[in-house]
């Protein structure tokens, strides 16, 4: 018996034996030297920045378009134009453009000079392909380009033109998701077996885990289920600044208690904006830890079916939107967010200010009762509500939402629908319940991003719009906005619109979604700390903006 | 034996095709949800149709049946390359992880059984019973976040994501175990990097079986002490040490071993939560990401592996079992 606690005490010592043999690696402070790299300098230690986020990534500009994918092709590849924080867009590989005054033709002039990551120099060759390849694949944010952009024309060089379909107002807002790639790198590793004809697979497979861009850094490791890592561009033709990290991780990840240990042992710079309330203020507590919030027009809507009894009555709707008792929704369950006024984000380009400020008053809200259709009938009009499974804070706002409405008589049910169950009932004009709680982000940096895709009839079955609005008059506005040029009397448009639907009220605007994010001010200088965000999803994590400290750690 | 892998082989195939079906009778869209919700219809319809999900479903089975009998299980709507390759990035993460857990649980599962009938109702014993009590009680994701938090937060002394530390390469792998793979290339820092990553999820998801099989083995032993041959090895001044290791372990383990084999394939479908915590790239979370992203080629072939698992590992049981009692061996030999 002695026998086996020896061999017991032996086991026990051997995981304890790998510890301490692998501890004295802490104890070096030059930072290891992989054996296909030159020795790094004794003194200096790596400038990294890591960023944990909900996963999958997919690095193929032609096919992700969600948070980590957009902010990875921020990094990986360079756009024909940089957005700003007021939505205009500025001169980034084109140095110059223009539009014919119908709209239906666009000519951008491309710098000079502009390498890509193995050292081809940038042609319109390769913008025309990266066009072409975005519209055929119609994956990630090909839905922005497809059927509107006609073809691709390459005039010489360093100039493209692109023919559109019809005269398309924001094109050159969403212009800042056409990334450019390299199309002979990319040509290079088609699967013949694919299904796009000539090209394949398109490098499909290929791009999952490299990259053919021009941008400040590239893949040095792509593991599908763990992280991204990038590597500096030392040739990068744009600016940099001083202490730009050196190396950027993307972590998939998004457990808190991970998190919270990475960043107390300072292995992790930037947390993802999923973590909850608790969470946030756990890794507040940390030394050295703040919390950013951001907001890029994602917002929240009670959408209300208006084709569906008591629904379909705007006074019905009205008295609703009267009788939510909005502070404690901002206060206590969504801290951060921003009062919604109107069905577009406070501060988004494009936004009417001069709209209705709901606020909860149960007199506005009985009068408007009164003056409903169904008033005198509200026990056999009860309102369905269906929130998101997958999002267990709208539970709780949705019981706020059934106890408010009790306050004025209205009898409301709520039922907790999972996202995939959600998406089919909206494809439904029968099947869609009486209001769906949804978050919903815009396309583009403008209003009519949302007001497009929210309201117009194109979108009636799908999951952006549970209201059936279907109003030939919205559509034609709509219509008349995406096609106007001029930016100005575009976001004219965008605010008649705006107050159109002020007076038919189809949607329960709640609010703003405030984006929080953990991170190490102690030794990181992030841009989106201070000064102006810009409402372009990702653009926030451009690392050559980031200047990361590592001597300030403790 | 041929027997039995015949009747595997009937077996899979059922799993097969319940699955299969399951998967696809699943609310949602499986093509629009690859694609995103902002695609054009065009194109969820071109890519409804290279998936065959405008074809009835059990010709749906049968392009996915000759597939995965040459081994191509189809793409992954998730990870959007061959589920195939999927696989085998992900499994042998998974397998180097449980078959490090069933060393564990196997190995000081017994010993603690056996320490706890030897000295049964007397404190070693008591020691090991309160053990068992909350191993057996605490799910092993509720572990991991402790290690988590006491061995890489509070004393910081272990790795607290994924299987190696960024600053060293993977070796060239050969069998896909870190551990293994960079002993073959002669790297004994990136061996003692993987086991150290190895030991939090390990033990997290190794406690909670070991603590059943103390029991089981402990239960096991403490019916066996009674058994006549045991006094008449006493009687024959046989030392105490040699009755319990030789004689009274090899009858008094054959339970925990089938346990241990079930535990062992089960951990293939619970260890997503540990893979979670520790961001371990792992087939277990990519099953989970799987199902919920309605992947339905990734789904059969995911649980498919699992169901292989289970097989395999019934079979290597009985085998060891049979080898530990030859009665049992010969019994069913004889039923035939």
């Amino acid at each position: 018996m002695k026998k086996v606690l020896y061999i017991l005490c032996i086991l026990l010592l051997l995981p304890a034996f790998a510890v301490f043999a692998g501890s004295a690696e802490k104890q070096k402070k030059a930072p290891e030297v992989k054996e296909e790299a030159t020795p790094a300098p004794a003194v200096e230690a790596k400038r990294e920045l890591r960023v944990t986020f909900s996963w999958p990534t997919y690095i193929d500009p032609s096919v992700g378009s969600d948070f980590s994918s957009s902010s990875s092709f921020v990094n990986l590849y360079d756009s024909l134009v940089y957005p700003t924080p007021s939505g205009a867009a500025k001169p980034s590989v084109a140095t110059k453009w223009e539009s014919s005054p119908d709209g239906m033709v666009w000519t951008f002039y491309l710098r000079k000079g502009v390498k890509f990551h193995n050292g081809d120099e940038l042609t319109a060759e390769d913008v025309a392909f990266s066009m072409d390849r975005l519209v055929t694949i119609g994956e990630g944010y090909g839905y922005l380009f497809a059927g509107r952009v006609k073809r691709s024309e390459v005039v010489d060089p360093y100039t493209v033109r692109f023919h559109m379909a019809t005269p398309y107002g924001p094109f050159l807002t969403t212009v800042v998701r056409l990334y450019l790639l390299n199309k002979d790198e990319v040509l290079a590793h088609v699967k013949s077996d694919g299904t796009y004809g000539e090209f394949g697979d398109y490098g499909k497979a290929w791009l999952l885990t490299h990259d053919a861009g021009s941008g400040p850094y590239k893949v040095k490791d792509m593991r599908l289920e763990e992280y991204l890592l990038m590597e500096r561009f030392d040739d990068y033709w744009g600016e940099f600044k001083p202490n730009a990290p050196d190396e950027v991780k993307y972590i998939g990840t998004t457990e808190p208690v991970t998190i919270r240990t990475m960043m107390a042992r300072q292995e992790l710079e930037i947390s993802d904006q999923w973590q909850t309330v608790e969470a946030l203020e756990s890794l507040d507590a940390i030394e050295g830890v703040d919390i950013v919030t951001m907001y890029l027009g994602t917002m929240f809507y009670y959408m209300m079916h208006t084709k569906k009894p008591p629904t379909d009555d705007v006074h019905f709707r009205k008295a609703m939107a009267w009788a939510i008792d909005y502070g404690t929704v901002l206060n206590n369950l969504f801290p951060g967010s921003r009062m919604a006024v109107g069905p577009v984000a406070p501060g988004f380009p494009g936004h009417n200010p001069n709209l209705t400020k709901y606020t909860r008053n149960l007199d506005k809200a009985k009068q408007e009762l009164k003056l409903s259709k169904y008033y005198k009938d509200l026990e056999n009009n009860p309102v369905e509500v269906h929130w998101i499974a997958e999002v267990p804070d709208e539970e709780k706002v949705a019981l706020l939402f059934m106890s408010n409405m009790a306050d004025i008589g209205i009898k409301v049910n709520i039922v907790k629908t999972p996202w995939m169950s959600v998406v089919e009932e909206m494809g439904n004009i029968d099947m869609s319940p009486n209001i769906v709680t949804v978050f919903v982000a815009p396309h583009f940096a403008e209003a009519g991003s949302l007001l497009d895709s929210r309201y117009h009839s194109k979108s009636a079955n799908t999951w952006e719009q549970n209201e059936w609005l279907q109003d030939p008059v919205i559509d034609s506005m709509l219509e008349d906005a995406i096609a106007t040029i001029d930016m100005d009397e575009r976001f004219e448009t965008y605010g008649k619109i705006q107050k159109k639907l002020d007076d038919l009220c189809p949607s329960i605007n709640l609010f703003e979604q405030a984006q929080k994010h953990a991170y190490q001010a102690s030794y990181i200088d992030w841009p989106a700390v201070y000064g102006d965000k810009i409402p372009v999803m990702g653009y926030d994590f451009d690392a050559r903006f980031i200047q990361v400290y590592p001597e300030k750690k403790k | 034996m041929l027997r039995r892998l015949a009747h595997s082989i009937f077996v899979l195939l059922g799993l097969s095709v319940l699955v299969f079906f399951i998967a696809r009778v699943m609310p949602g869209d499986p093509a629009r949800m690859s694609l995103g919700p902002r695609a054009p219809e065009t194109v969820v319809q071109k890519f409804r149709e290279e998936l065959h999900l405008d074809k009835p479903i059990y010709v749906q089975y049968y392009y996915w049946l000759k597939g995965a009998l040459q081994g191509d299980f189809g793409m992954s709507l998730f990870t959007k390359r061959d589920v195939a390759d999927d696989i085998r990035e992900f499994f042998p993460a998974t397998l180097e992880l449980i078959v490090f857990t069933g060393i564990i649980m196997s190995v000081f599962g017994i010993l603690l059984g056996v320490a706890s009938a030897r000295y049964a109702n007397r404190w070693p014993d008591n020691v090991v019973r309160v053990f068992s009590y909350l191993g057996i009680c605490t799910p092993a994701y509720v572990f991991g976040i402790l290690f988590l938090l006491l061995f890489g937060y509070i004393l910081n002394i272990l790795p607290t994501i994924g299987r190696i530390s960024p600053i060293l390469n993977y070796p060239r792998l050969v069998t896909g175990f870190l551990t293994i793979d960079s002993l073959l290339a002669g790297d004994f820092r990136v061996f003692w990097d993987a086991l150290k990553h190895l030991i939090m999820p390990g033990l997290a998801l190794a406690l909670g079986p070991m603590a059943q099989e103390a029991r089981i083995t402990r239960s096991s032993m403490t019916e066996n002490l009674q058994r006549d041959f045991i006094a008449l090895e006493r009687s024959q001044a046989i030392p105490e040490r040699r009755i319990m290791s030789r004689y009274l372990m090899r009858i008094s383990i054959i339970p925990t071993v089938s346990v241990l084999g079930l535990d062992f394939a089960s951990q293939l479908g619970w260890a997503f939560l540990v893979e979670l915590i520790f961001n371990w790239p792992g087939l277990s979370r990519y099953g989970i990401n799987v199902m919920l992203h309605k992947d339905l080629n990734a789904i059969v072939a995911v649980i498919m592996i699992i169901g292989l698992m289970f097989l395999v590992v019934n079979i290597i049981v009985d085998v060891i079992v049979g080898g530990l009692d030859p009665r049992i061996r010969l019994g069913a030999e004889r039923s035939k």
